[in-house]
């Protein structure tokens, strides 16, 4: 990833900006698109391969277990012909018990083998994985990269044709400033406009010229109290 | 949410009181210059790829800077870029943008508000930076 992240950057700071002169090379894209592929190959035969591995194990459990079980039942037979006194038929039991035994500890043998290799492949499927996503990563950044490039230089291109040139961000915030003045004057409007239509205007200018509707009121309640006071 | 949908899902939505005034530009990258009213000055382009919806808006081209101030405008611009909402700030070109991107999986409404938000923000970026302004 760093190596792509400093070829962009090389790249840029060389004013490759030139549409055509694409900033990681597509021979450089192809390159990773291709080993984008061989991963993806590769852990798709790991995945397949760990899949029947795991069967195989499953498989091997399963007989050493038979193995196992047939031993213990025969274990069982030889002391009843132990009990019953008959030594022969015990020994012959007894031989068989060896041979389950024997192809028990060979199976487990075998299988600790096939456990080894099952060890090895999925190390290799996480290693893969993670490869894969490395290169996705890079190859999304490198593409990326060029939309920006590609969309932008044809946003310019568009936007000169239609007027002179880009409008720069001064003459931006010069209209900005227009329509945020205009705005603010429709909002002062408004705002008159309805204290006109509230009369809020005319009591503001009453009280402006000492004409207090309110504190008349006031008084003409006092003088009255005070005209008759309490007897 | 591919380019013609959003066009046509664009042209008569209206999000958070704003309508937008969708124009796609020439050329061979499917781009849309989208206007979002109250914010008419800094419109947004938006294009549509695989892996996301890319929205930018351009605030000013390196060679209307001072450059004796270029650094502490760059410090600055790395400081805001964290804290404003559904924005980044960044360079294409001689362009410095404020962009934001999102899932393509995205929908009208999220796409909606990022437009507004990418407006707005560019609006009050111009006027936060314009004592860096040659």
């Amino acid at each position: 990833m760093r190596s792509v992240l400093n070829k962009i950057l090389t790249a840029m700071r060389g004013s490759v900006n030139e549409l055509g002169e694409a900033v990681v090379d597509s021979q450089g894209n192809r390159i990773l698109e291709q080993e984008l592929r061989d991963s993806e190959q590769e852990l798709k035969q790991a995945k397949q391969e760990l899949a029947a591995l795991m069967a195989e194990s499953a498989s091997l459990a399963r007989q050493i277990r038979s193995e196992q079980d047939s031993a213990s039942k025969r274990e069982q037979d030889a002391r009843k012909a132990i009990t019953a006194g008959q030594e022969e038929l015990a020994r012959e039991v007894a031989e068989r018990i060896v041979g389950h035994e024997r192809r028990g500890a060979e199976l487990t043998q075998t299988r600790e083998i096939l456990q080894q290799r099952i060890d090895s492949i999925k190390e290799r499927v996480q290693r893969a994985e993670k490869q894969l996503a490395d290169y996705r990563r890079e190859l999304q950044v490198v593409k990326t990269n060029e939309r920006v490039l590609r969309t932008t230089a044809q946003i310019d291109t568009n936007i000169n044709s239609q007027q002179s040139s880009l409008s720069t961000a001064k003459e931006t915030l010069e209209r900005i400033r227009e329509r945020q003045a205009r705005e603010e004057d429709r909002q002062t409007a408004s705002t008159t406009l309805e204290k006109e239509l509230t009369g809020a205007d005319l009591d503001e200018k009453l009280k402006a010229a000492g004409i207090d509707g309110e504190q008349d009121a006031i008084d003409s309640v006092l003088a009255r109290l005070k005209d008759k006071p309490a007897q | 949410m591919d380019i013609q949908t959003l066009t046509l899902t664009l042209g008569d939505s209206t999000h958070a009181g704003r309508t937008f005034d969708v124009m796609p530009i020439a050329g061979e990258e499917p781009v849309l210059q989208v206007t979002v009213s109250g914010a008419e000055e800094t419109p947004v382009y938006v294009t549509v790829t695989d892996t996301q919806i890319l929205c930018l808006a351009y605030l000013f081209e390196e060679q209307e800077l001072l450059p004796q101030r270029v650094n502490e405008l760059h410090d600055n611009m790395l400081r805001l870029s964290v804290p404003m909402p559904l924005s980044s700030l960044g360079k294409t070109g001689d362009h410095y943008v404020v962009y934001g991107a999102l899932s393509p999986t995205s929908g009208a409404a999220e796409i909606m508000q990022e437009l507004v938000t990418l407006a707005e923000n560019a609006i009050d970026l111009l006027q936060t930076f314009e004592d860096y302004l040659a």
